[in-house]
């Protein structure tokens, strides 16, 4: 197994931890109040999405685990699971919905993804930093309201509530940042 | 985007960049009221303090000739107010620019940001414990605030624990079995986390400190913890009832560690050794190096009262009170947007 240095981190790096495969993502280089740098992380488990923190001191050298991406087509929600299919061999992988986090209020069915996967098992998904969404319901702007900054909630194609300025419309596309669920830009 | 265009397209940023003048105006009136004096220190500096985990940023001042004299930016205000208080100053503080390299990629650091120092003479550790409980209020304009999600209880006295308590406490390790490096490794072994052949004691204190101990400081009030070990204190006094720790503490909301405080040693002698096993330090881990500030040694031996003493990252204050985790949103040209990293492959 290849090993990696903490300071080779990246959000998308899978270490082993602790025995399991985890995903690296968020990262932050430390000073503690006196003394040398340590590398401050919050790691996903891949088996059970739970995500946890731990630093690392700076320089340690951590077992890299590798993950293959494979582009796989979003069927459908059964139970807790997220359905999806890869279109060259027509295997299907569930993803426990614990595993997609937030990103589950902006899966749309027949879509394609980058489906994370470790061995036989579908790990996660790697999100585009930016999705495009219909809106599909939305409220008019009051009118006279041009205080910059005033906002409005809004539904997208996949269900999901969105705060956007006033002067979005119903029928719209829109961008979204899947991890924080928050509007970027009028797409 | 750079801050300026966002605060233009969001007018509505920039309640959140006003908080530190308000932190400010509070910490200025709240001296004026405890009338301490406020000093203006430099940032252009020929000695910083050696401290071996601090990297310098290291200039040239050159004379009509152009001939060099290598010059630093200030890591502190620390050592002129002190050579001032030796002089005679008493209670004094300052707040100033200062300036730490390699504390980039870092939500909690910027190389440049404002320090809050104070000095109170005749006092100890545990009087500057009460100077931040009393600031800190001062600061909030009242006993509460909410910070990510979190209400704070600001009333006094504050959580206080010492670091040995702690380690038994939420890491179940009996100090006293720590200080040995052996047996340090052969605690943390047990932990399961990695040691090196070459892993300091400092590393392995703080692998327990940061794991184990810092996340459950703070929570719903502030924590004081106090007497760290003597090793991680160049210019802290050591305990005399047990030399082992220093007299000195930090205190933590929410996880958000603001200050760094001790009783500060006096002793010219002690000063210099550590001075200079600092420096070697710093020789060994191929950092900048530089001479020593003799001139800060003269001023002990003339004589520093006793005194207490505290940093306060007034950005730190700032992010408490504007809400927000990232040192870069109180900044209106924070280092990463003037000096952008090369994005890793």
């Amino acid at each position: 197994m290849s090993t990696i240095n903490t300071g080779d981190f990246t959000k998308s790096t899978f270490i082993e931890f602790k025995g399991e495969p985890h995903q690296i993502v968020e990262f932050q280089h430390v000073n503690p109040g006196k003394g040398s740098a340590f590398v401050r992380t919050r790691l996903k488990s891949l088996k059970t999405g739970k995500v946890q923190e731990f630093t690392f001191k700076a320089g340690e050298s951590v077992a890299e685990v590798s993950i293959a991406t494979r582009e796989m087509q979003y069927l459908y929600k059964e139970n807790d699971n997220y359905v999806f299919m890869d279109n060259t061999s027509y295997e299907q992988f569930n993803i426990p919905a614990a595993m997609l986090g937030n990103y589950v209020n902006y899966l749309k069915p027949n879509d394609v993804y980058q489906i994370l996967v470790n061995g036989e098992e579908a790990v996660g998904l790697r999100f585009p930093k930016k999705v495009r969404l219909k809106v599909t319901e939305a409220t008019e702007g009051a009118k006279g309201n041009t205080v910059s900054g005033a906002t409005k909630t809004v539904i997208v194609e996949t269900g999901a509530v969105v705060t956007v300025p006033l002067f979005i419309k119903e029928g719209e596309t829109i961008a979204i940042d899947p991890e924080t669920g928050t509007y970027l830009e009028r797409a | 985007m750079k801050t300026w265009r966002r605060l233009k397209e969001h007018p509505e940023l920039w309640e959140r960049y006003f908080v530190r003048e308000k932190v400010i105006r509070a910490t200025r009136s709240f001296f004026e009221k405890e009338k301490f004096h406020e000093i203006e220190t430099p940032i252009l500096i020929a000695h910083p303090p050696a401290e071996s985990y601090l990297d310098v940023f290291e200039t040239k001042l050159l004379d009509r000739k152009r001939r060099v004299t290598p010059a630093y930016l200030s890591t502190s205000p620390e050592v002129p107010l002190k050579k001032l208080m030796a002089a005679g100053l008493g209670n004094c503080y300052a707040i100033t620019k200062s300036f730490r390299n390699m504390e980039t990629d870092s939500h909690l650091h910027n190389p440049e940001f404002t320090i809050l120092e104070w000095y109170r003479t005749g006092a100890d550790y545990f009087d500057i414990m009460n100077d931040c409980e009393k600031l800190l209020i001062a600061i909030a304009g009242g006993t509460s605030l909410t910070y990510q999600g979190q209400k704070i209880n600001l009333t006094v006295p504050w959580e206080r624990i010492t670091v040995a308590d702690a380690f038994k406490k939420y890491a179940g390790v009996n100090f006293d079995d720590f200080f040995s490096i052996k047996n340090a490794k052969k605690i943390i072994r047990q932990k399961g986390y990695t040691v090196e052949e070459n892993t300091t004691w400092e590393q392995l204190y703080n692998q327990i400190f940061l794991n184990e101990v810092e996340p459950h400081l703070g929570h719903g009030k502030p924590t004081i913890v106090y007497e760290f070990p003597g090793e991680l204190a160049a210019l802290a006094k050591k305990k005399e009832s047990d030399p082992r720790v220093a007299e000195r503490f930090e205190f933590y909301i929410e996880g958000l560690e603001l200050g760094d405080a001790y009783s500060e040693l006096t002793d010219p002698v002690e000063q210099e050794a550590r001075f200079k096993k600092e420096l070697a330090e710093l020789k060994r881990l191929g950092k900048t190096t530089y001479d020593y500030d003799h001139d800060f040694i003269d001023a002990l031996k003339v004589g520093l009262p006793k005194c207490s003493g505290i940093a306060v990252g007034i950005d730190r204050l700032v992010m408490l009170l504007a809400d927000t985790t990232d040192i870069a949103d109180t900044l209106f040209f924070p280092a990463k947007e003037e000096f952008p990293l090369p994005e890793k492959p």
